[in-house]
Parts: C-alpha cells; sequence; structure tokens
C-alpha cells in the first residue's frame, strides 16, 4: 500500500488484548488519517459519550498518509473525548513522534483501557508491547523522557506525560521531542487515568510512494515555495512566532488583564523582536522541517524551549506581566510538567481577576510575575492555590460565583487574540468542535495578516463562508497530517498533489475539501451526542457586550448573530446547529 | 518632533535598518511618499520588504495609519498627518 501503512492497532490496558482494527479502502480515502481518521475510528470506538477518563474511554495516536514524507511530515494527532471541554478534541503535536510511529508499522494505535500499575508502550514493527513504568511514573517529561530514550534507543521518539497528566488535571499534556506538545485538550490527563505514562516508537518502515518522479518534483516544489515566502522563508525562521506581539497589539487585541483591554503598553518588552535579542540561544526544527520556527531559549537560571507567541501571551500581556524571563521560567515549567500554557495562563488571569473582584481570596495579583512558576507546579501537582487553578477557568469562575469571568468556549480558554478585533475569529472561536481555539480556522491570517488574500477584520460579510472553507481546510491538513504553517506558502491545490504523488490516489481539491467538511460535520454529530447545542456555540458577554475604550478595536463587539445562522446554512445545518439529512447523505455520514 | 509623522519599523524591517522610529517631515504626504522619504532618512533600502517591484503592496504587508490598516483607507495613497504614527509590518506570521 502507498502512503498508509495499512495497519492500526488496538490494546487494551485492562485486560492486554490486543487487535488489528479493520479500516477499509474507502473509509481512508473518506477520512485521509490523523484528525479525521481518528475522528471516526472514536466516533464508532465509543459510539455513546463516556467520562473521558474512564477506562473504556478509548485515545488514539494517529499518522497520516503523508506522515514520513514531505517537509513537517513527523507530526502525531491525539484524538479522543477532552475531559477539560467534554467534545471531541484532537490535538497536534511535532517533532518526529508521528514519523516514528509510522515507521513502526502503524497509521495509528487505539488505547483502551486502565492498566493496573503505570505503564508504558513500546512500539515497533514487531508489535506493541506493554512495559512496567515503575520508575518512571512521577518524573517529569524530560527525565521521563530521556530514561526511555536510553532504553530504547537513539532512534526512538518518546510521548509522555508529566505530573500533571498522572494527577489528572483536565489540561495536562503530551510532551515529545523533548519540547514539543499535544497541548489543548487535556489529552494527558486521558493518559494518566489509563495509568500510561508513555509511548515510545520506533522502527526501520519506510512509506511506500507511488510516484517517486513526482513526489521528488513536489518536494522540490515545496523547498521553493516555502523558501521564497517572506512568511515560512523568513519571519518564522528569524524572528519565530512571537514577531505577532507587536501585530495584534497595534491592531488593538492583544488581550490585556484577562480580555479587559486590547493593548498591552508593555508589549515590546516581551515582543519576538525582543526574544531575538535577549533569550533566543538559537532556531530549533521539527521533523525534516526547513522553517524553524521554534526559540531555544535560556534565562538566568534556566533553560528550555518558548515561549512561543500564544505563551507569551498567556504569561504576560494576560496576566499584566511583562517579565520576559518569568514567562520563559513558567513555559519550561509547563513543559516539564505536562501542562498547556493556553488554559494554564488564561486560568491563573481569570483567577486574577476573581481575586481582584473579591470573589476569592487567594491573593493572586496582576502583574505578579515572580510566582508564576509556583503557580504552575502548584497545579500541576494539585497543592495549594494549584487546586482550584487545576479546574481550569469554567469550572474555575462557576465555583466562585462569577461564570463570565472564565473566558472560553465550551470551557476551552480562548488564545491571543481578542474576536471583538476580528468578526472571523470570533465566529471561528464560537463554532470550534474543540471549543475555544485559534487552530481550527486561523482567520487571523486573513483578517490581520493578509494572507492569502485581506478581508477587512471588522466586517461580517462572507465571514461565514471562508470560516467553513478554513476549518476544512484545518481539517485536510489535520488529517495528512503536517504543519499548518505550510499554507502560508501553498494552497490546497499543492495538497493534494501532494498526496496523489505519494498515495497514487487522484483526489481532487473538491475531493480533498469535502474530506474536510466531512470531518467537521462528523465532530459536530459528536458533539451533539455529547449534549452540546446551538447554545455552545457562543462567547462569553465580554466580547458580546463590552468594548474597549482605547485601541485600533475600540468601540467594537463581537456580532455573533448576524453570522451564525448563515454558518449554519453555509454547512448545511438546520437553525439549531445539527446537520440536515441531506447533508449527511452527501457527505455519506 | 512637532510637525513629524513617526514612522515605526517592526519584524524584519527593524533589523535590517537597526532601528525602531524615525521622524520623517511628511505633512500631507502621501503613504508611498512618506515611505520613500523614510528609506532616504534611513540611509539603507527596505522598501523591498514590503513593496512589490510594481511598487503596490507586497501580500502580507501591514501599513496602519494610527492603528487603521491603509488597505481599508486608500492605501498607499493615504495621505499622512503630522503626529500620525505609522507602522510598519514586513510579511509575518506565526500562530
Amino acid at each position: 500500500m502507498n502512503g498508509w501503512m495499512g495497519r492500526i492497532v488496538t490494546i487494551d490496558l485492562g485486560s492486554g488484548r490486543q487487535e488489528e482494527l479493520p479500516v477499509g479502502d474507502e473509509m481512508r480515502r473518506r477520512y485521509l488519517g490523523g484528525r479525521g481518521l481518528g475522528v471516526r475510528l472514536y466516533s464508532d470506538l465509543c459510539p455513546q459519550p463516556l467520562d473521558p477518563l474512564a477506562p473504556e474511554n478509548a485515545i488514539l495516536f494517529m499518522t497520516g498518509p503523508l506522515t514520513g514524507t514531505v517537509m513537517t511530515s513527523g507530526r502525531f494527532q491525539v484524538v479522543s473525548r477532552s475531559p477539560l471541554t467534554g467534545t471531541i478534541c484532537d490535538s497536534s503535536s511535532g517533532g518526529s513522534f508521528g514519523a516514528a510511529l509510522k515507521s513502526a508499522g502503524l497509521d495509528g494505535l487505539v488505547v483502551r483501557g486502565r492498566a493496573e500499575r503505570p505503564v508504558y508502550l513500546a512500539v515497533s514493527p514487531a508489535g506493541v508491547e506493554v512495559r512496567d513504568a515503575a520508575g518512571i511514573w512521577g518524573l517529569n517529561t524530560q527525565p521521563a523522557q530521556k530514561a526511555l530514550q536510553e532504553r530504547a534507543g537513539a532512534k526512538a521518539s518518546v510521548a509522555c506525560i508529566g505530573p500533571a497528566g498522572e494527577n489528572l488535571v483536565p489540561f495536562a499534556a503530551i510532551l515529545n521531542d523533548r519540547d514539543r506538545a499535544a497541548g489543548r485538550g487535556g489529552m494527558g490527563a486521558v493518559m494518566g487515568a489509563k495509568n500510561l505514562k508513555a509511548v515510545v516508537a520506533a522502527g526501520d518502515r519506510a512509506t511506500a510512494i507511488a510516484d517517486p518522479e513526482g513526489y521528488r518534483e513536489m518536494g522540490l516544489r515545496l523547498d521553493r515555495a516555502v523558501d521564497k515566502n517572506p512568511v515560512t522563508g523568513k519571519s518564522l525562521q528569524v524572528l519565530g512566532t512571537s514577531v505577532l506581539v507587536n501585530i495584534v497589539n497595534a491592531h488593538g487585541m492583544f488581550p490585556t488583564e484577562n480580555f479587559r483591554r486590547g493593548v498591552f503598553n508593555d508589549a515590546e518588552g516581551i515582543s519576538g523582536e525582543k526574544i531575538a535579542e535577549s533569550l533566543l540561544l538559537r532556531q530549533s526544527a521539527c521533523y525534516k522541517c526547513p522553517i524553524g520556527c521554534g526559540r531555544t531559549t535560556r534565562t538566568r537560571n534556566k533553560s528550555g524551549e518558548g515561549p512561543e507567541y500564544e505563551t507569551v501571551w498567556a504569561f504576560g500581556a494576560h496576566l499584566g506581566v511583562s517579565d520576559l524571563a518569568a514567562i520563559a521560567e513558567a513555559n519550561y515549567a509547563c513543559n516539564e510538567l505536562g501542562l498547556d500554557t493556553i488554559t494554564m495562563g488564561s486560568t491563573i488571569g481569570c483567577a486574577m481577576e476573581l481575586c481582584e473582584s473579591g470573589a476569592w481570596d487567594a491573593g493572586l495579583r496582576w502583574g505578579d510575575a515572580g510566582r508564576l512558576a509556583g503557580w504552575v507546579e502548584d497545579t500541576a501537582h494539585l497543592r495549594g492555590v494549584g487546586v482550584d487553578l487545576a479546574l481550569g477557568s469554567k469550572r474555575l469562575a462557576a465555583k466562585f460565583g462569577k461564570p463570565e469571568l472564565a473566558m472560553q468556549v465550551k470551557g476551552m480558554e480562548i488564545p491571543a487574540y481578542d474576536p471583538r478585533g476580528a468578526q472571523g475569529m470570533a465566529l471561528a472561536y464560537a463554532t470550534s468542535s474543540r471549543g475555544g481555539c485559534h487552530m481550527r480556522a486561523y482567520m487571523i491570517m486573513p483578517e490581520v495578516l493578509g494572507h492569502p488574500v485581506f478581508l477587512d477584520r471588522f466586517s461580517t460579510a462572507g465571514k461565514p463562508e471562508i470560516v467553513a472553507l478554513f476549518q476544512d481546510i484545518a481539517a485536510v491538513v489535520d488529517s495528512l497530517v503536517l504543519c499548518r504553517f505550510l499554507q502560508f506558502a501553498v494552497g490546497i491545490s499543492t495538497l493534494s498533489e501532494m498526496l496523489r504523488t505519494v498515495t497514487g490516489l487522484d483526489f481532487g481539491d473538491e475531493e480533498l475539501l469535502r474530506a474536510g467538511r466531512r470531518v467537521n460535520t462528523l465532530e459536530r454529530l459528536v458533539n451533539i451526542r455529547a449534549g452540546f447545542t446551538r447554545a455552545d456555540d457562543t462567547l462569553p458577554p465580554r466580547f458580546l457586550n463590552e468594548e474597549f475604550q482605547t485601541g485600533s478595536s475600540r468601540h467594537r463587539v463581537v456580532r455573533l448573530e448576524e453570522m451564525l445562522d448563515r454558518y449554519y446554512a453555509v454547512r448545511g445545518w438546520d437553525p439549531l446547529g445539527k446537520p440536515t439529512a441531506a447533508t449527511l447523505a452527501e457527505l455519506g455520514l | 518632533m512637532a510637525g513629524t509623522v513617526e514612522v515605526r519599523f517592526y519584524a524584519l524591517l527593524r533589523r535590517r535598518l537597526e532601528r525602531s522610529a524615525l521622524a520623517v517631515d511628511g505633512d500631507g504626504l502621501a503613504v508611498l511618499d512618506l515611505l520613500s522619504r523614510a528609506e532616504q532618512q534611513a540611509g539603507r533600502p527596505f522598501l523591498d520588504e514590503i513593496l512589490d517591484r510594481g511598487r503596490g503592496l507586497l501580500n502580507g504587508t501591514m501599513i496602519l495609519v494610527n492603528g487603521e490598516n491603509i488597505r481599508l483607507k486608500q492605501g498607499l495613497a493615504t495621505r499622512v498627518r503630522a503626529g500620525d504614527v505609522v507602522d510598519l509590518f514586513s510579511p509575518a506570521g506565526g500562530g
């Protein structure tokens, strides 16, 4: 078989039983791999909503048909039901773990059940082995990876959880290749609930290529496109993702102190430009990636990776903090302990506003840079104020009687773009299948950055159509599985051509986009089964009712209702947000 | 400086020019002319980072006048006044 390995293994950690999961050609063609195939299989394996932390819940580690081939194809997707949101969730991570898992001969690994004692899984072409994790359980992510790497050899790649995942913090991450993270949605807690510390993958299986000559030419074209594009060929390399700090701040939509303002006066001090001249040691790159957006940094005390843009914001402007070293060290702590930086920082910001309002007397104050890393530690280990911070912002704010202070959608904290400054981004947050996330449809590209075309960020006209299209393209990229940054340099036609040269199957652009639409619609169905309705496709009242008084996004609110009906219509969903029978028939769902 | 337009440089432009801002005598100028004057004043070329060969805006370039993108105004023909702040971003991305 070309492209795919043709093998997905499911293992029950309770019984130790494992078997191959049959997946036919038609299903691969319709769902591709990664997120798409993962969500399809999850939906089939867990047709009724399960407690995400229950033994019977499934977690899937998925590669895609392009994994281990072209640039950026070392990624993998983790799919399950999120303990943070209760929605379907997939979380993506870079590095090389995806390529290693595929080289072990797998398109995917499905884990169910709960081991009696802590274990890890060793995956190779010889099969999947359950091994004792005594001595590894309890370790932070870096020593855990190091110890497992020493046992498995230099070619192996390790994806593991830290103490946060072991302690079932609902926004625990999975770390691999040292500092790459499947961050969002608490997939680390799903692993922890299974007593599963890590998956170690290694192998020698190469992905078979249907059209080697065409593939080689396509690779050269891709190299040229990425090199020529000023974002992938220059900006991301030199300045990393935090170049966005000054850009988003200048647009008056850099969320400051829990989204109460859109301009952070100290933005320059935490910008990508500043990181490049202060903390940066070198850039770092994932598997076969010429872009290298990663930042290896050091403070006076420590070194590590990051901060990326979202993290600079979450521990910076969001908390009124302008101490770049403190932000970096909070980032390092999240990586070591296995926590999502966005939800962690956003929840601390929510806590600060709760404390300021008098609703909670835990003593968290705006700008208290010196305590950031300590709060992260407390959260991962469930001690002190960390017991409450580990709830995530939605449950925390509800506990203290002020649910409106949690800046979340469906329980997931929204990231570093205030939706009042970009109406399309607002609609994307509200309708994202995993909650308040920018990666389901990155409308900042057209609305702020001007890629591939420039759109008026304050207009709602045409936004439902474009959000749906962006969501579908994102689902395709997540299913292939590739890095989203390629989207700055290439379009859907290049993706379908890549897929053709690798698999030998002629996917036209239309078919590929229909696959993306199918994935988004299936995710909608899974969420409906879990009880989500139109009422959940909304934003915190702050964004719908309160205006900024300063900055270039002042005097604006999100006009969600005027976009939502149209969005549902574009999607082929009824006014309540349910896919119609005709839509299901058209997509074969 | 009174009577001038403040031109601020970000991202790769800042590294190229090794400065973050310039006060340009540009009251009443179109943005394109302001940029040419800023380039002369900076003493180093930088317009190739933000304009295409036909001297239109390069895809992804962001030029804000008092926080508003000139693509929503009159583009490079947008007039600036003394006291205005012009932010220049070469194409950039992240996420």
